[in-house]
């Protein structure tokens, strides 16, 4: 129960500072809202003709959640950290009973809240912009422990980057580098296909794969299972080096 | 064997203790021991590693030697035991000051109760303002409050009054000494010798990593702080002359004249010796040595040590 308590304060805590402040709040929201408008609906998908949107509308759902998935918790975890290494607050929370685990638990849960939601506003922006085609049926639940596996995952990597990168700006900078090519390149928006062979393999290392996979065939009435246990183990395996990354010293 | 009976006895254990950041020493071979109960200040010029030691106490920097804290190593200690305001701590700013507290409190099995812990800081009234709302001595008042949650056996305060006014400063001394009254163990640093002096039971002084010097402020001042002196505005008085006249010693400083070793009682004869010479001054203040000038003295910062050496 101490243990519930500890993660409860800690989430608590996380929620309210998050959402006291709007501008954050408005552009986690907005950013992804943007892409679906420029992707979705003023360039738009050509399932007859080339280029790079050249599937069917419900091709790119795993892209469109993926803005979420991934740059929100990177860069809010590794923002976090080094927020809260500047102002001495993990000196304080070190002589705590919070563990560090639970420290990362609580704002994995706090991006899980905020992605969750966002992710639900977005598939359904996504459907009704793009006209998107879903197959209805229990498989569809399955997106939601992908989201959530998915955002454990990156909250596990934003831990790392701010504990690597020695200031806010630099995690920034670093969530960005990470992300962006994480986030194209994962069988989101550009195809397999369309990629070099040698790069096929490459693409298949980024855990972002197996969420968009999932996805995909969650939302295509297909079995979703293989690819969320891969992601859930790496989501697992991130979460674990991310609690370490943790600082507990200064 | 005496090492692991110190431990049992004292709260707070370090022996030979080093720490070194690069080519630079933070804290070279530092040995303290502080009993349950105690009050300790810590005091030393920025860099003389006091933050340092605090951090090695509370195992949240590593270093070489040997560290107990209530008989445990500082990682194994019972962390509900524990509190720690480390320096320039800033916590969420959108958090109230009520709801600060209660999240530090809720990472802890028995808390206090949340108000009970802001009236004791004095925000009572200012407990649903945001963090960043607060004045600059308020925050440090709600940081203070996070530190007090549990009720620590063994608290740290690193510059705990940073900041505050002087009302307020003195508010939380009183809480200072109220927790110290009820038997736990305070190892507090500042730079108002003024505080540490009114708080501490005993006084640890560091230079250069390194404690030069240990003792209750009477001690110290006794053993370091020179003597009680005169101090003379009369820029047109020469202090040779004054002093052969005395027959004590007398420099010049800052325009001032500086009459060595004069006790409170012999005041009003060394002033009509004064008078006697023809020495002409304005005014007259006589000085005792207090935890000031022991600081300055033993850090090698002093600019009135020249009195009465």
């Amino acid at each position: 129960m101490s243990r519930v308590r500890r993660i409860r304060a800690a989430f608590v805590a996380a929620l309210l500072a998050f959402t006291r402040r709007k501008t954050a709040v408005f552009f986690t929201f907005f950013f992804p809202i943007l892409i679906i408008l420029i992707f979705g609906a003023l360039v738009q998908t050509q399932p007859t003709g080339g280029g790079l949107f050249a599937r069917p509308p419900a091709y790119y759902i795993p892209g469109y959640l993926g803005v979420v998935v991934v740059f929100t918790p990177l860069s809010r975890v590794g923002s976090t950290i080094a927020r809260h290494r500047d102002g001495n607050r993990f000196e304080k929370l070190a002589t705590t009973p919070l563990r560090r685990w639970e420290w990362l638990l609580a704002h994995t849960l706090v991006n899980v809240a905020i992605i969750g939601l966002a992710a639900l506003i977005l598939f359904a922006l996504v459907l009704l912009v793009t006209g998107a085609s879903v197959v209805v049926g229990p498989g569809l639940l399955a997106l939601a422990p992908l989201v959530v596996a998915g955002v454990a995952l990156f909250c596990g990597l934003g831990s790392i980057i701010g504990r690597v990168a020695d200031s806010q700006d630099g995690v920034i900078a670093a969530s960005n580098a990470v992300a962006f090519p994480v986030w194209v390149l994962s069988e989101t928006f550009v195809p397999p296909a369309m990629l070099p062979a040698w790069f096929r393999s490459v693409t298949a290392l980024s855990p972002l794969t197996y969420f968009s996979r999932g996805v995909r065939a969650a939302t295509s009435g297909a079995d979703p299972t293989a690819a969320l246990l891969v992601l859930a183990a790496v989501a697992l395996a991130f979460f674990v080096a991310g609690a370490l990354a943790v600082p507990n010293t200064e | 064997m005496a090492g692991d009976d110190r431990r049992e006895e004292a709260a707070l254990v370090a022996e030979d203790v080093h720490k070194r950041y690069g080519d630079t020493v933070a804290l070279d071979g530092v040995s303290l021991s502080i009993p349950a109960g105690e009050v300790f200040g810590l005091v030393g010029p920025n860099g003389a590693g006091k933050t340092t030691l605090v951090r090695a106490l509370t195992g949240t920097t590593r270093c070489e030697g040997s560290i107990g804290v209530l008989g445990a190593a500082p990682n194994a200690v019972d962390a509900h035991r524990v509190g720690l305001l480390p320096q320039s701590f800033n916590p969420a700013d959108r958090l109230t000051a009520r709801e600060l507290i209660a999240y530090y409190a809720g990472l802890y099995d028995e808390a206090r109760p949340v108000d009970a812990v802001l009236d004791d800081v004095g925000l009572g009234d200012a407990a649903d303002t945001w963090y960043e709302n607060l004045s600059g001595g308020q925050q440090r008042r709600a940081c203070v409050g996070t530190a007090l949650v549990n009720d620590p056996d063994v608290l740290f305060l690193d510059e705990p009054t940073t900041g505050i006014d002087p009302a307020g400063r003195r508010s939380l001394w009183s809480l200072i000494d109220g927790l110290a009254a009820g038997g736990t163990t305070v190892l507090l640093t500042s730079h108002s010798m003024t505080e540490v002096e009114r708080l501490a039971d005993r006084v640890g002084l560091l230079r250069d990593g390194s404690l030069v010097a240990v003792g209750s402020p009477d001690e110290l001042i006794a053993d370091h702080g020179g003597d009680s002196h005169l101090l003379l505005d009369a820029p047109a008085v020469d202090a040779a002359a004054v002093s052969a006249a005395l027959d004590t010693e007398v420099v010049e400083r800052d325009g001032r004249l500086v009459v060595r070793n004069v006790a409170l009682a012999d005041v009003g004869g060394v002033v009509a010796d004064l008078e006697a010479a023809g020495a002409d001054f304005d005014s007259f203040t006589w000085a005792e040595p207090n935890l000031e000038d022991v600081y300055l003295r033993l850090t090698g910062e002093a600019m009135v040590e020249e009195v009465g050496r």
